[in-house]
């Protein structure tokens, strides 16, 4: 699949993915939960891949669940 | 003068067996099947016998009318120990996640690995589901977007009709095919390389 379009959250540990993808889906962000790409780095091996006009939506509520993220990244 | 076999309204794999049978005596047969699934289960197994096969549907069913060419077919697998090699990679999948142990942490890594199956070399030329793994073909399955992706690629995904019966699945498959274990089996021994997730 391409990623083109998309951006990619970088957040601290799986659980906190895991945590991030039920933040997005309550404020019907869609999201999915992909491994890090490869030109990236991160502590965890899995991010939040959100579509590109979402990103900042998908931020804010991150912030205000109070999930640290790690980097944010257009793909 | 072709040879008929009623199949209709034979439950799974009758249909095939009756149908391979028919072919070890004749040359050219019929076969009358009653729904889509046995003609695709009839279809697939005449094709992969080195038949021409061609479908006709008539008020009473469908009729698949399949010639043989060159020699009888034989009876038993007759690929000796070691001769595999060079068929298509085919994948395994017997569980809905991946890795035993927590099956949140398995379903986030059977995500990430369906995700990156589509970005990635070799792609295998048939994905194989059974077990829990068919749950991961009906409708709602977390990886149901990346395996419609890898069947527009042409990937073979065959899924157990047993298992989506047994978890009462079979009307909501999303991707790929019903199929038996005949046409798992087969594809599995006739496999140069098979990967089990």
């Amino acid at each position: 699949m391409t990623q083109d379009g998309f951006s990619v959250i970088l957040v601290l540990a799986t659980s906190h993915a895991v945590r991030a993808e039920k933040v997005l889906a309550q404020v019907d962000v869609p999201c999915k939960l992909i491994p890090v790409p490869r030109h990236l780095s991160s502590n965890c091996g899995v991010c939040v891949r959100v579509r590109r006009p979402d990103r900042k939506a998908a931020v804010q509520a991150l912030n205000a669940a109070q999930i640290e993220m790690e980097g944010v990244h257009d793909a | 003068m072709a040879k008929i076999v009623d199949a209709r309204g034979l439950p799974c794999p009758q249909p095939v067996i009756m149908t391979r049978n028919a072919l070890q005596e004749c040359a050219a047969v019929t076969t009358q099947v009653a729904h889509e699934p046995s003609q695709q289960h009839v279809a697939r197994m005449a094709a992969r016998s080195g038949c021409t096969v061609q479908a006709e549907k008539l008020d009473d069913g469908i009729y698949l009318h399949i010639a043989r060419e060159g020699t009888p077919l034989e009876h038993t697998v007759p690929q000796p120990v070691g001769a595999a090699g060079e068929g298509p990679l085919v994948l395994t999948i017997p569980d809905e996640s991946m890795g035993r142990g927590e099956p949140e942490l398995g379903q986030i890594l059977v995500r990430g690995f369906f995700h990156t199956l589509g970005e990635i070399e070799p792609l295998p030329g048939t994905i194989i589901f059974f077990n829990s793994g068919v749950r991961l073909v009906v409708e709602g399955s977390p990886v149901l977007e990346d395996l419609l992706s890898l069947c527009d690629k042409g990937i073979e995904i065959l899924a157990c009709g047993t298992c989506l019966d047994y978890f009462g699945l079979k009307e909501r498959i999303a991707v790929g095919e019903v199929s038996n274990m005949y046409t798992i089996a087969e594809t599995l021994l006739r496999a140069g390389r098979v990967v089990s997730l």
